[in-house]
C-alpha cells in the first residue's frame, strides 16, 4: 500500500517538477517586468544554494551553518578572477564550483569525526574564517564594499535570466537524481543512523566526504554565477545569514528531499520582496510567517501538500 | 572443518577498567558457538573488537588467517563478518526493503547481485526466510520490536557474511516469537554460516548451539558443550546460580 502511495508520490512530483519547469522556460515570455524577472533569476541561483546544502545536510542528517563558505568561495573565485584577471565567466563559474569544491574537502576531512552541535559549530566557524579574511585583505578583495564591474554573465535580461535557469536545471537535476538512487539511499541510512550504516558494510565517511565535494562544487558555481549576476562581490556572500537564510529556506520545504527546498526557495524570495511595501514589519511577518509554516507543516511545505494529495486520493479511491 | 576465526589474547581496556582480559578461542567454519555471562561480563564489547567498532589495546583477531585489528567497521563486514545488535538500529524512515537494501549496497553486497532487480528479489528473498513477507514496504519505525529483530538479521544477511555475530537476538521478544526466530538461525546455521550468539535466554540458547563460553569480568572462565557448562562450578557462581544449572536439560 506504502509502495503504491511512493510511486504516486514520485509521479506526482515529476509531473509538478516539469510544470514547473515550463512555467519557468517561459517567464520572459509573459513576465515583461524588469525587476521581477530579475527576482527570478535570484530565486533560480537560491534554488541551487538550498538543493546543494540538501543533499549534503538533509540527506545525510548533518546541520551545516557554513553553506556560505562554499557559496562565497565561488562567487570571490569568480570575482577576483574577472576583476583583476579578466578570465571569462564561462571559466570562472566552474574554476569558483573547482575552488568551492576543494572548501568542501577541506572543512569535510576534520568534520568527519564531528556530529550535532560541534559539526555545526565547526561549519559554523569555517564561513566565518574568509569573511573576516575579506576584510584583513580588503586592498585584494574591497574590503567591506566588495569588488564592483565583475562582467555580467550576458548583456541582454533574457540570456541572463536563460543562464540562471540553466545553472537551476544543471545544478538541481543531478541532485534530484542522485537522492532518488541507491547513492540518496545510502546518504539517508548515514542520516538514519551512522553506525547501523557502517555495520551494513558502507564507508560512511567516503560517502560523506564525497558529499561535501559535491555540495561545495554546486553551491560554488551558483555563488559564482551569482556575483557575475550581481556585477559585484562582497562579503555578504560569506556571511552567517545566507548560511541561516539556506536553512530556512531548506527547512520549510522540507528537508531531504531535494524538491522541497527548491520549493522553500522560490517561496521565500519572491515572498521576501513582496514585503518591501512594508519595509518597516517586513521582518516582522516574514519571520511570523515561516514559524506558522513550520508549525502546520514541521516537515515542510512540500512534504505536507504531497502527504494532503496522496491522503486525498486514497479517501476518494475508498469512495 | 577448518578454522574461520581465531582471537588471540584480545585485551580492551576503558581507563582502569578491563572489560575484555586476554580473551582468546576459536571458531570452526560451519560452527554455531553461544557467549554467556552476566551483565558488564564483556560480551558486547568483544563483539564490537571482532566487529572494528573498538579497537583493542592488545590481541588478535584473525579471520581465515587475516588479523583485522585495525580496520574499520565497513572493511571487517565486506571481509565477511556482519552483526547485528543488542538494541535494534532500523533506519527508521525506510521501508524494511530498503533497509536491506543498503546492505546489498555494500562492496560485499554488491557483488552478489548483478541488476537492480536481482537486488530486490534478493532483498525480498531474504525478508522471507526471516518471516518478514508482506512487510516490506513497511517503514521500519511502524515494524514491531519482534519484526525489527528480523529485519537486523535479514540486513546482516544482506552482506553475504561468512560469520554472523548476533547479540541477543531473543531479547524482549516473547515465547512464540523466540520459538519462530530460533528455527531460522538454526537454518543458517545448517546452511553453513558460522554463527556467534550473545544470549541471556539460556534454554533457548542451549537448544541451537553445541559449544559455549562463559564470559565472566571480561575473562573467559569456561569453554564447553553446554552440559560442561551447566556443571562448571566457577559458571554457576558466576553467572548460574545454583538453579541455573538445569537451562542444559530443560
Amino acid at each position: 500500500m506504502l509502495g503504491h502511495n511512493k510511486q504516486f508520490i514520485f509521479t506526482g512530483e515529476r509531473i509538478g517538477l516539469l510544470t514547473a519547469l515550463v512555467l519557468l522556460a517561459a517567464v520572459p515570455f509573459y513576465i515583461q517586468n524588469r525587476a521581477i524577472v530579475e527576482l527570478i533569476i535570484l530565486a533560480n541561483i537560491y534554488a541551487v544554494y538550498v538543493a546543494s546544502w540538501d543533499i549534503l545536510c538533509g540527506y545525510t542528517g548533518q546541520v551545516s551553518f557554513g553553506h556560505a563558505l562554499f557559496v562565497g568561495g565561488g562567487a570571490y573565485t569568480a570575482g577576483l578572477l574577472n576583476f583583476y584577471f579578466k578570465v571569462p565567466p564561462y571559466l570562472t563559474i566552474f574554476l569558483g564550483g573547482g575552488v568551492a569544491a576543494v572548501f568542501g574537502l577541506l572543512i569535510g576531512l576534520p568534520c568527519l569525526r564531528l556530529r550535532g552541535p560541534y559539526f555545526a559549530l565547526a561549519t559554523f566557524a569555517a564561513a566565518g574564517v574568509p569573511h573576516g579574511l575579506t576584510d584583513v585583505y580588503w586592498e585584494i578583495t574591497g574590503g567591506l564594499d566588495g569588488l564592483y564591474g565583475i562582467a555580467p554573465i550576458w548583456p541582454t535580461l533574457t540570456g541572463k535570466y536563460y543562464f540562471s535557469l540553466l545553472l537551476a536545471v544543471l545544478g538541481c537535476l543531478p541532485l534530484y537524481l542522485g537522492g532518488r538512487s541507491n547513492k540518496g539511499l545510502i546518504l539517508k541510512s548515514i542520516r538514519e543512523d551512522e553506525i547501523a550504516s557502517m555495520a551494513s558494510g558502507i564507508d560512511t565517511p567516503r560517502y560523506k566526504l564525497v558529499t561535501f565535494v559535491i555540495s561545495g562544487f554546486i553551491a560554488g558555481l551558483a555563488g559564482a554565477f551569482y556575483s557575475h549576476n550581481q556585477l559585484h562581490v562582497g562579503p555578504e556572500t560569506l556571511s552567517i545569514n545566507l548560511s541561516v537564510l539556506v536553512i530556512i529556506m531548506s527547512v520549510v520545504g522540507g528537508i531531504g528531499t531535494i524538491t522541497g527546498p527548491i520549493c522553500g526557495a522560490y517561496i521565500l524570495t519572491i515572498f521576501n520582496e513582496m514585503l518591501r511595501e512594508w519595509e518597516e514589519v517586513r521582518l516582522l511577518i516574514y519571520t511570523a510567517t515561516v514559524v506558522l509554516m513550520l508549525l502546520f507543516a514541521p516537515r515542510g511545505i512540500l512534504p505536507a501538500l504531497s502527504g494532503g494529495i496522496s491522503r486525498f486520493w486514497a479517501m476518494r479511491k475508498r469512495g | 572443518m577448518g578454522v574461520l576465526l581465531e582471537i588471540q589474547e584480545l585485551t580492551k581496556y576503558f581507563g582502569g577498567l578491563g572489560a575484555v582480559k586476554t580473551v582468546s578461542f576459536v571458531l570452526h567454519e560451519g560452527e554455531m558457538l553461544g557467549i554467556i555471562g552476566p551483565n558488564g561480563a564483556g560480551k558486547t564489547t568483544l563483539f564490537n573488537l571482532l566487529t572494528g567498532f573498538l579497537q583493542p589495546n592488545e590481541g588478535n583477531i584473525l579471520f581465515k588467517g587475516e588479523n583485522l585489528v585495525g580496520l574499520k567497521p565497513y572493511d571487517i563486514v565486506n571481509k565477511g563478518i556482519a552483526r547485528t545488535f543488542q538494541i535494534v538500529r532500523p533506519f527508521h524512515q525506510l521501508t524494511a526493503l530498503e533497509n536491506v537494501k543498503i546492505s546489498y549496497l555494500s562492496q560485499r553486497g554488491k557483488g552478489k547481485a548483478r541488476s537492480e532487480e536481482e537486488v530486490e528479489e534478493n532483498c525480498l528473498k531474504l525478508l522471507e526466510i526471516v518471516g518478514l513477507s508482506g512487510k516490506e514496504s513497511m517503514l521500519a519505525k511502524d515494524l514491531p520490536h519482534g519484526d525489527l529483530k528480523r529485519l537486523e538479521l535479514a540486513r546482516a544477511m544482506a552482506t553475504g557474511p561468512e560469520l554472523l555475530l548476533l547479540d541477543e537476538p531473543f531479547a524482549g521478544l516473547g515465547v512464540k516469537e523466540v520459538a519462530s526466530l530460533s528455527p531460522v538461525i538454526q537454518k543458517l546455521s545448517e546452511q553453513g554460516h558460522s554463527i556467534i550468539i550473545i544470549e541471556h535466554k539460556l534454554r533457548e540458547l542451549m537448544k541451537l548451539v553445541r559449544r559455549v563460553i562463559t564470559l565472566h569480568f571480561g575473562e573467559k572462565i569456561a569453554d564447553g558443550t553446554p552440559d560442561e557448562i551447566s556443571r562448571n562450578e566457577q559458571v554457576i557462581q558466576a553467572y548460574l546460580g545454583k538453579g541455573g544449572r538445569t537451562f542444559a536439560t530443560g
